[in-house]
């Protein structure tokens, strides 16, 4: 890919960030590659090293702020005349049940990733909780003078399962974690790339 | 390592790589590249940081009939090194006392 491309791709791709935003990290990209060839490395040489354009946006996803793309959406590109600002009132009924879908919709996204959590933890608590109940009623079995060692087994078994349900619980908070990062910034993608375009 | 305490030590390591004299993006690149692998949108971000921090000041100079942007260390940027230093030196303490035989 040449430079002229690249740069072509990326102010296209960049379309969700403020104005001047996106001209400063042109020339940015434009001065990296610029040195590249200086240094004696070929125009495509120069531009690969940089990455691929994709890889640029989602990097530039995850340091951006989602209320900074959202206030760029919301923005107007230029001062609203009165009827304009009444139609958009006026036209609420059809826009404001999209935000909240939207909104929703992305809620529900981040619950559902984050619910192999609860379970987990939940599981995990319930076994503590019964390992601790059968050792009681154990204790109490032996106070009384005919203990049950069944119930000290289930005791046993359910700490275990307790001990192992730790892994489970350490593994599911990284996942999740992970998965939610990676959701953020596909939303925040979503925004730079067509958050613009109105 | 800790996101918190990466974000802190690669800004440092940028204004370190500025400290002696004025450089550019590429060679900020460059000159920190046998210690961390340090990508442009990386930089970018590091960079407008310490700009809104005061922490260095940016002028763009002609060179080879094109814009190059050049970054200059402030004082406080200078005294950001001199504080991360201090630091450390407590975290070392506290490593060697972590690390301490026996």
């Amino acid at each position: 890919m040449y430079k002229y491309e690249f740069l072509t791709a990326l102010r296209e791709q960049l379309v969700g960030l403020p104005k001047e935003d996106i001209e400063e990290r042109i020339s940015f990209y434009e001065e990296m590659i610029n040195d590249r060839m200086d240094e004696g490395k070929s125009e495509e040489e120069a531009v690969a090293e940089i990455g691929t354009v994709d890889d640029v946006v989602r990097e530039i996803a995850g340091d951006t702020k989602l209320v900074k793309l959202v206030k760029e959406k919301v923005k107007p590109k230029r001062s609203l005349r009165g009827w304009e600002i009444a139609i958009i009132i006026g036209s609420f009924p059809f826009w404001l049940p999209i935000v909240i879908v939207s909104f929703v919709l992305a809620l529900v996204g981040f619950i559902l990733i984050w619910t192999l959590v609860i379970v987990t933890y939940t599981v995990e608590t319930a076994l503590w909780a019964g390992s601790i109940i059968y050792a009681i009623a154990f204790f109490m079995s032996f106070v009384n003078g005919a203990p049950n060692y069944a119930l000290l087994g289930m005791s046993v078994m359910a700490l275990g399962g307790a001990l192992l349900m730790i892994f489970g619980c350490y593994g599911s908070t990284k996942l999740t974690i992970g998965l939610s990062r990676r959701m953020m910034i596909g939303i925040k993608s979503a925004f730079i790339r067509r958050g613009g375009k109105k | 390592m800790d996101a918190q305490l990466k974000r802190g030590v690669l800004d440092v390591c940028v204004l370190a790589a500025i400290k002696n004299e004025d450089s550019y993006g590429y060679k900020i690149i460059k000159d920190l590249k046998p210690i961390l692998e340090l990508s442009e949108s990386t930089l970018y971000t590091i960079l407008k940081r310490l700009e809104e921090g005061r922490m260095l000041i940016v002028r763009s100079t002609e060179f080879e009939g094109r814009l190059r942007k050049y970054y200059h260390i402030t004082d406080v940027g200078l005294k950001r090194i001199e504080a991360f230093k201090n630091e450390w030196k407590e975290i070392m303490d506290i490593y060697s006392f972590i690390d301490r035989e026996g």
